[in-house]
């Protein structure tokens, strides 16, 4: 499930708005099981778009697509 | 292929040690069924000794946790234990469930080519949790990798318990959906939305490929 999509400058900036709105200092990121990043380097990966700032903002694109397609609500209704 | 399971628990950094605590909970529900468990930690956790392994094993159940990519699964630190075209044929006919990133989009997808009574459950996404910092030393104690985790170990669980794989699959999906909802109906924090995202993308990427109705 590799994505296509071309990651823009103002798809990073509303990552980064919203993990600097909602992230507490006290939690932290694993992507893959192997270590852990704290919101500062989260929102520096993403800065600098490597593979784990695509993730991260892949992540949240998704979900707002899913918000906006109706297909959380749907998934959700499931149980 | 034997009943039992083998399982991965590199432990190197706080992510993977949380993995090797919820994968306490794996081997104690495989020995309560008396069933046999090799467990394979850090020394171990390269290319050589696990093919090794699973050469002179053949117990059904793989577990496997740790970094992950497209065609390829890591042990410990950079040493990988499976790597497509090398020795990916040795899980082919085992219930394999890789809690790693992106494994289940071509590594998991082709080692079941061909299978009799094998398959994979893994993702086709980044596998990712949140945790909570002040935890880390007790990960019993952290409410926010219980979240992600318990649904993650449901898979492993319920094939022990004797379902289906498939049955494995829904179950730790469904478990995802009920942990989403209560996410959106308890009180909502700031960071409600960033564990919705995570739960959802969990949700997304995983992928069940091979025997769906492979069972211990």
């Amino acid at each position: 499930m590799s994505s296509e999509i071309e990651i823009t400058e103002n798809m990073k900036k509303l990552v980064i708005a919203r993990i600097e709105a909602r992230l507490p200092s006290n939690i932290k990121l694993s992507i893959g099981g192997t270590g852990s990043m704290s919101k500062e380097e989260m929102i520096e990966h993403v800065k600098v778009e490597d593979e784990q700032g695509k993730q991260i903002i892949m992540m949240h694109i998704n979900f707002i697509k899913a918000i906006t397609s109706g297909e959380l609500i749907k998934e959700l209704n499931k149980c | 292929m034997q009943k039992g399971l083998i399982i991965t628990c590199p432990e190197y950094d706080d992510a993977t040690a949380y993995l090797k605590f919820y994968s306490k909970e794996i081997i104690d529900e495989a020995l309560s069924k008396l069933l046999k468990v090799k467990s394979v930690e850090d020394k171990e956790l390269n290319e050589k000794d696990f093919s090794q392994i699973l050469n002179k094993i053949d117990y059904k159940l793989v577990v496997l946790n740790g970094h992950g990519s497209s065609n390829a699964i890591w042990g410990y630190k950079d040493n990988y234990i499976i790597k497509l075209g090398k020795n990916d044929s040795l899980l082919k006919e085992r219930i394999v469930y890789a809690r790693s990133c992106n494994a289940g989009e071509l590594l998991g997808l082709k080692c079941m080519e061909g299978t009799k009574d094998g398959c994979f459950i893994g993702y086709n996404l980044p596998f990712i949790f949140y945790m909570d910092a002040r935890w880390t030393t007790k990960p019993s104690n952290d409410n926010v990798a219980k979240i992600f985790l318990e649904p993650s170990n449901q898979i492993p669980i319920s094939i022990l318990k004797g379902h289906q794989a498939s049955d494995a699959h829904e179950k730790a999906k469904e478990h995802m959906l009920k942990n989403m909802k209560k996410i959106v109906a308890g009180p909502q924090n700031d960071e409600s939305t960033l564990y919705l995202e995570a739960l959802w993308n969990n949700y997304l990427g995983q992928v069940i490929h091979g025997k769906k109705e492979a069972r211990l």
